[in-house]
C-alpha cells in the first residue's frame, strides 16, 4: 500500500487564459500596495517607539514632534549600563526558555496518552486545560499570591518556573495532541508488533513526525511567557522581574516617565518578538488560537 | 501538515482495518501507560490549578481583608449576596459587555477587510515582511501597547495631538477625557486585535477548497455570490472561533486599561477584570474579590464550552466532507 502520510500540500500552478491573468496581476498590484500601506499604518505606533529610542530626552519631549532628527545610540548605551537591565533580560530568557522546555516534555507525554489511549475523562481534561487559559488572570492572582507566600515561593526562580510551566502546558497539550492525531496509529502498531518498546515508539517513531508541533509550541509559549506581566509583577520581585515588569515600574522613575529608558527597553523587548513572527509566521495561526485551529496564512 | 482533515480521515480508515481487540494483559499494560504518561501534567495541574481554584472558592466564603486585623471569618454566602447587590460591579460588567460588542464588531469587520486585502495580494513583494509588520501589534503584551500609546497620546507632546491641531482642533487629553477615554481604549484595543481577525480571515479564506473557488470563477459568479455561496460556508467556523476568542479576551482585558487610564476617569473605562484587580490589590478585600473571581471563572467556563462546541461542529463537518 502507499504511505499513509500525504501531508505536504500540493500546490497546483494556476492556468488562466493570458488575458485573464494580466487582468488579475494588475489588480494584485493595486491591492498589494494598499495591503502594504495598511501594514505600515499598523506598525507606525511601534515605529514611533523605535524612533523615540534614537532620540535624546529633549527631542522626545519636543513639540511639535520631530520627525527628522539626528539619531543617537546614547539611550542604548545608557540602557546597557543600567544596573538591573541585564538581570531583567536574563530573567525573561531564563524563565521563558526553562519553563517552556519542561512544559513541552510534560505536555508531549500527556498529548501522546490523550491521542493514543484516550483514557476516561480525556475530553473533560482537555476542556479544563483550555479553560484555565480563558480565565481572566486577575481572578487567579489572589490565591497564587497567598499560596506563594505560604510556600516561600515569592520572588524565587523555582516558584515562577513551576508557575510558567503550568502556564505553558494547556497550549502545548492542545497543539501536540492535534499533531499526534495526524500521525497514523499504524506507525505505533507496526513498531510494537516488530518488538519495539512503547518508549521507543513514543520517542523514536512518533516524536520525529510531530516536529512542527514541537517548534510551534516552543516558539509561542516562549512569546506568551516573555509577555506575561501580571503574575510576574505580583509573585516576582527584585530578583525575578522580567522585561514587562521593568517597563511598568520604569513608568514612574522618580515621579515622571523616563521616556528614553522606556523607549530603548521597549525596542529591545519588541525586536525579538518581531523577528520570531517573521521566521515562524506559518505557526502564527495555531499559536494565536491556543492550538485549536491549524492551517497556514 | 497544512490541512488537518485529510490525514486524520486516512488514519481513521486505517484504524478500522486494524483487527482484533488487544488481549487482557496488553490492555492492563495500556492502562498503565495511559495514566503513567499523564502523571507529570496532573501533578502540575493539581498544584497550579486545582489547589488555587479550591483556595479561591474557599476564600469567597470568608470575610477576609488584608488591611484589617483579625482572623478571616466564615460568612457563608454573604460575599455573593453582596456581589448580587453591588451596583458598580454590575455597571462594569455591563460596560465590559458594551466594550465587547463594539470591539468584536469593529475588529471582525475591519479584520475581514484587511485579511481579504492580503489574501488578494498574495503575490505582493515582501508579503512576509508586510504581514510581520501587521501582526506585531497583537503579539505585544497589552502592557507595552498601553505604554507605547501613552507616548503618542500625551496631552503635552504627543504626536496624536499634533495631528489633532493640524486639522484645526484643540489639544485633547484622551485618557482623562470623560467622553473620549472609552473610545481611546477601544481604538488601541482594535489596533491590537484587528490584525488577529485579519489572521483568522486569512485562515478562513485559506480553508475554502481551491476547486470550488475555481469553479466559481468559471461560472463567473459575482463577488457577493462567491462570498455567500462559496467562501462563507467553508470559512464561517474559523471566523466564529475568532469572534469567540476575542469575546473571551475582552473579559480578560486588564493590563491595557490599567496602563492607559487605570479604569478612569471615574469608572468610565473600568472593565470587569480591572474592577477585580482594583478590588483585590487596592482595597485588599480578598474574600469579596474572590467571590467576583468565581463569577468570572464561571463565565470563562461557559465561554470555553461554547468555543469547544463550535470547534467540534467544525471537525465533525470536516469529517463528513472527507
Amino acid at each position: 500500500m502507499t504511505s499513509p502520510i500525504h501531508d505536504s500540500p500540493v500546490v497546483l500552478p494556476e492556468e488562466n487564459a493570458p488575458s485573464q491573468r494580466n487582468d488579475k496581476e494588475r489588480r494584485l498590484t493595486i491591492s498589494g500596495v494598499i495591503a502594504w500601506i495598511v501594514a505600515l499604518i499598523f506598525f507606525a505606533p511601534i515605529f514611533w517607539i523605535f524612533l523615540a529610542a534614537l532620540k535624546t530626552d529633549n527631542t522626545i519631549l519636543a513639540y511639535p514632534p520631530k520627525f527628522i532628527f539626528t539619531p543617537t545610540l546614547e539611550n542604548f548605551a545608557a540602557l546597557i549600563t543600567k544596573p538591573n537591565v541585564g538581570l531583567y533580560f536574563f530573567n525573561s530568557v531564563f524563565l521563558s526558555v526553562g519553563s517552556v522546555a519542561i512544559a513541552i516534555v510534560v505536555s508531549y507525554l500527556a498529548a501522546y496518552s490523550f491521542s493514543r489511549f484516550k483514557p476516561a475523562g480525556t475530553d473533560f481534561l482537555m476542556f479544563l486545560l483550555l479553560s484555565t487559559r480563558f480565565v481572566p488572570a486577575a481572578a487567579f492572582v489572589i490565591p497564587f499570591f497567598q499560596l506563594f507566600g505560604i510556600l516561600n515561593f515569592k520572588d524565587t526562580y523555582v516558584g515562577l518556573l513551576i508557575f510558567y510551566v503550568m502556564f505553558s502546558v494547556p497550549f502545548s497539550v492542545w497543539i501536540l495532541k492535534g499533531f499526534i492525531d495526524g500521525v497514523s496509529q499504524r506507525f505505533d502498531e507496526t513498531g510494537l508488533v516488530n518488538g519495539a518498546s512503547r518508549a521507543h515508539v513514543i520517542f523514536k517513531v512518533v516524536l520525529p513526525q510531530v516536529k512542527p508541533g514541537l517548534v510551534a509550541a516552543f516558539v509561542f509559549n516562549i512569546i506568551f511567557v516573555w509577555n506575561e506581566f501580571l503574575f510576574n509583577f505580583q509573585l516576582g520581585g527584585r530578583n525575578t522581574s522580567t522585561i514587562p515588569v521593568a517597563l511598568f515600574t520604569s513608568l514612574y522613575d522618580g515621579g515622571a516617565t523616563n521616556w528614553p529608558y522606556v523607549a530603548s527597553l521597549g525596542t529591545a523587548y519588541v525586536l525579538p518578538l518581531a523577528i520570531l513572527i517573521f521566521f515562524f509566521q506559518k505557526y502564527l495561526l495555531v499559536g494565536m488560537t491556543f492550538g485549536t485551529v491549524r492551517g497556514e496564512v | 501538515m497544512s490541512s488537518s482533515s485529510a490525514p486524520s480521515s486516512v488514519a481513521s480508515r486505517l484504524e478500522e482495518g486494524i483487527p482484533a481487540p488487544a488481549p487482557p494483559r496488553a490492555k492492563s499494560k495500556k492502562t498503565w501507560w495511559s495514566w503513567g504518561l499523564l502523571v507529570p501534567v496532573l501533578v502540575f495541574f493539581i498544584l497550579m490549578n486545582v489547589i488555587p481554584t479550591i483556595w479561591m472558592l474557599g476564600l469567597s466564603f470568608y470575610n477576609y481583608t488584608l488591611t484589617s486585623a483579625g482572623d478571616p471569618q466564615f460568612i457563608g454566602m454573604d460575599n455573593y449576596t453582596q456581589l448580587a447587590g453591588a451596583g458598580p460591579l454590575w455597571l462594569s460588567l455591563g460596560r465590559t459587555f458594551t466594550f465587547m460588542v463594539l470591539a468584536v464588531a469593529i475588529q471582525t469587520v475591519l479584520g475581514a477587510v484587511v485579511g481579504y486585502l492580503f489574501w488578494k495580494s498574495n503575490k505582493v513583494p515582501g508579503r512576509r515582511l508586510a504581514l510581520t509588520l501587521l501582526f506585531t501589534p497583537m503579539i505585544l503584551t497589552p502592557l507595552s501597547s498601553g505604554l507605547f500609546w501613552r507616548l503618542m497620546l500625551d496631552p503635552v507632546f504627543g504626536v496624536i495631538n499634533y495631528f489633532v491641531e493640524l486639522v484645526g482642533l484643540e489639544k485633547i487629553d484622551f485618557t482623562t477625557d470623560a467622553t473620549l477615554a472609552f473610545p481611546a481604549v477601544l481604538v488601541v484595543d482594535s489596533w491590537m486585535w484587528i490584525p488577529f481577525m485579519a489572521l483568522m480571515t486569512l485562515a478562513a479564506l485559506g480553508s475554502v477548497p481551491k476547486a470550488e473557488l475555481e469553479a466559481a470563477q468559471v461560472d463567473n459568479l459575482s463577488f457577493w455570490q462567491r462570498l455567500v455561496h462559496v467562501i462563507i460556508p467553508a470559512g464561517k467556523f474559523i471566523i466564529i472561533l475568532g469572534i469567540l476568542l476575542r469575546t473571551i479576551d475582552v473579559f480578560k482585558t486588564m493590563d491595557l486599561v490599567y496602563l492607559m487610564t487605570n479604569g478612569g476617569p471615574g469608572d468610565r473605562t473600568e472593565l470587569i477584570a480591572v474592577a477585580l484587580y482594583r478590588l483585590a490589590f487596592k482595597s485588599f478585600n480578598l474574600g469579596y474579590s474572590s467571590a467576583l473571581a468565581v463569577l468570572l471563572l464561571f463565565i470563562a467556563i461557559a465561554l470555553t464550552s461554547i468555543y469547544l462546541f463550535v470547534l467540534n461542529l467544525r471537525s465533525r463537518r470536516e469529517a463528513e466532507n472527507a
